[in-house]
């Protein structure tokens, strides 16, 4: 059985080398992670609700992620902003109608100003019916 | 030579790749938060996630903190991220207020929307400590009456409706008395701008924040809230008294030496917090806060600029409890945009609803927190603990004193507690 012994110089070679290797694989992990990086995404401004079928004849369902209420009356189908337009504060549900946390502001069940600081009513967002029969709501 | 060169440089790099990926892995993975007013990502909350909201005003989710404090929203290096706050740890010193604060929706609009904070404030007698200066220039010769020419630093409000249109900085006074040199030296740290003292007892932030960030727990003398962590980041309208003792009753001011004179007793009990041993007080006056009776015009100002506290300062006995031959002022609450809904919105102690009838100083104030009751009596709630107090009017009473001397002096003569 013969051994080889391994010289200097092929030692050296060998842990350049390695070192070198794994130099490249951090090099390449770094690279891998810089261009996978991603910038965070916008606020959607684009709401799929699922079938319209869902929201029954006189329903008034929250959708807090938008935020919105859907209000299905004898009148038809309208989604009613619950951003409030004096700052953007997200306003709360009352019987008698919305009321914003933040400083106060009052709109009536149709969204209409009561008390301000805020002058504006709450917006009443456009919304489609495509043939999946989807309710699609947007809010730009 | 060259091969063990080659070694080395090449550990090196390996060494320098190593420290880079783990400096990168020390990284704290960013919280992004899209407020709802700017639409833009900023990533405070990486760090700042177990702060306290500053008020139910001030959302976080729809203000974000930007919006306030400036600051490199997209930084993870806390040094970058912090590198372009406005007035460091506090955006309401009156140095940023305006681009903090300010703008139309938020506290640099009009008084007609009850906006105009940031106007108030700064040519607040809080901010220009013009009384006192007047008072002490025209003591010491250096002008001929007590008009106020001179403020803190320079102030100029085109606008004002007080007649005064500009102060000047007390650094132009041109005098060479020496009393007027240490007042400036000395005295001039009494506004809402200045640092305040060193010590618990005078601990307040500058601008807004010196009355608006209570720094002491309600219910606490001037001094108890030693070892208690007050919550900093807060804002409120519900102000203790102890927040106004940061700055009043404190101590006296030396007209010889012109030098602040700190009180050296600590007061054992509310009553014994005031440090003016000659003077005399009422129940309310020493039970109450100091903003249950004087209003948000006396405290933050009028909008104009004023030459003395005494244009200002308006409340007295009478204007809650009326005189022998009157009752307080009242009014019904009629309008849904009345302030007093915006105020008791803020500090929601009382529940007002349209109809109420609420007390009304003379000069139109809502006093929003006091209402009368179907007994003839009143209520009010206290603005920071809102424990509630019912209280009854001179007229009735048996009270014998000239309707025309309604002046504290006067009622202290009978109703001022033994100190």
């Amino acid at each position: 059985m013969s051994s080889r012994t391994l010289s200097r110089r092929d030692f050296l070679k060998l842990a350049r080398t390695s070192v070198l290797a794994a130099c490249g694989l951090l090099g390449l992990g770094g690279l891998i992670r810089f261009l996978e990086a991603q910038t965070e995404p916008a606020l959607p401004t684009d709401f799929d609700l699922g079938p319209v079928s869902d929201f029954a004849p006189g329903s008034r369902t929250l959708r807090p992620e938008i935020p919105a209420l859907v209000l299905r009356t004898d009148a038809g189908l309208s989604v009613l902003s619950l951003v409030c337009t004096h700052l953007g504060c997200t306003v709360e549900s009352k019987p008698e109608g919305y009321i914003c946390p933040c400083h106060g502001s009052r709109f009536d069940p149709e969204g209409r100003v009561r008390r301000g600081p805020a002058t504006q009513p709450l917006r009443s967002l456009r919304f489609v019916i495509p043939q999946d029969g989807h309710l699609h709501v947007f809010t730009n | 030579m060259r091969r063990y060169f080659l070694f080395f440089g090449s550990v090196l790099l390996l060494l320098s790749l190593l420290i880079a990926a783990w400096q990168e892995s020390r990284r704290p993975r960013p919280v992004a938060l899209i407020p709802t007013l700017t639409g833009q990502v900023e990533y405070c909350l990486t760090c700042h996630s177990d702060l306290a909201q500053i008020s139910s005003s001030h959302s976080v989710k729809t203000f974000g903190c930007v919006v306030c404090h400036g600051g490199e929203p997209l930084a993870l290096d806390a040094n970058l991220a912090h590198s372009t706050m406005r007035g460091g740890a506090n955006p309401s010193d009156d140095s940023v207020v305006q681009a903090s604060c300010g703008g139309d929706n938020c506290h640099g609009g009009s008084p007609e929307t009850y906006s105009d904070h940031i106007q108030r404030a700064t040519t607040s007698i809080q901010a220009t400590y013009a009384g006192a200066i007047a008072s002490m220039l025209y003591t010491f010769g250096a002008q001929p009456d007590l008009t106020a020419r001179f403020a803190v630093s320079v102030v100029q409000d085109p606008q004002s409706s007080s007649g005064i249109t500009g102060l000047s900085a007390f650094g132009q006074v041109q005098a060479s008395n020496p009393a007027i040199k240490l007042f400036g030296q000395n005295c001039l740290n009494c506004h809402i701008s200045a640092q305040p003292l060193p010590g618990t007892e005078y601990a307040r932030f500058t601008g807004c924040a010196a009355c608006h960030t209570p720094l002491t727990p309600v219910g606490l003398l001037p001094g108890e809230g030693q070892g208690v962590t007050p919550q900093v980041h807060k804002l409120t309208t519900a102000i203790p008294f102890t927040q106004c003792d940061t700055c009043h009753n404190r101590g006296n001011y030396d007209l010889r030496s012109m030098t602040f004179q700190s009180r050296q007793d600590l007061p054992t009990d509310r009553l014994h917090a005031y440090y003016q041993p000659i003077a005399q007080f009422t129940t309310c006056e020493y039970k109450l806060e100091c903003n249950d009776c004087h209003t948000r015009t006396e405290a933050m100002g009028g909008g104009s600029l004023y030459g003395s506290k005494k244009d200002i300062q308006y409340i007295r006995c009478k204007t809650c409890h009326g005189t022998p031959t009157e009752l307080p002022l009242t009014k019904t609450l009629t309008d849904p945009n009345d302030i007093a809904f915006r105020l008791a919105q803020l500090n929601p102690v009382i529940d007002l609803k349209i109809g109420d009838t609420i007390l009304m100083t003379d000069k139109g104030d809502p006093l929003w927190n006091i209402r009368p009751l179907s007994d003839g009596s009143y209520e009010l709630f206290d603005k920071a603990s809102g424990q509630r107090y019912t209280f009854k009017p001179v007229k009735g009473s048996g009270c014998t004193q000239d309707p025309s001397r309604q002046d504290s002096a006067s009622c202290h003569q009978c109703h001022s507690v033994q100190r």
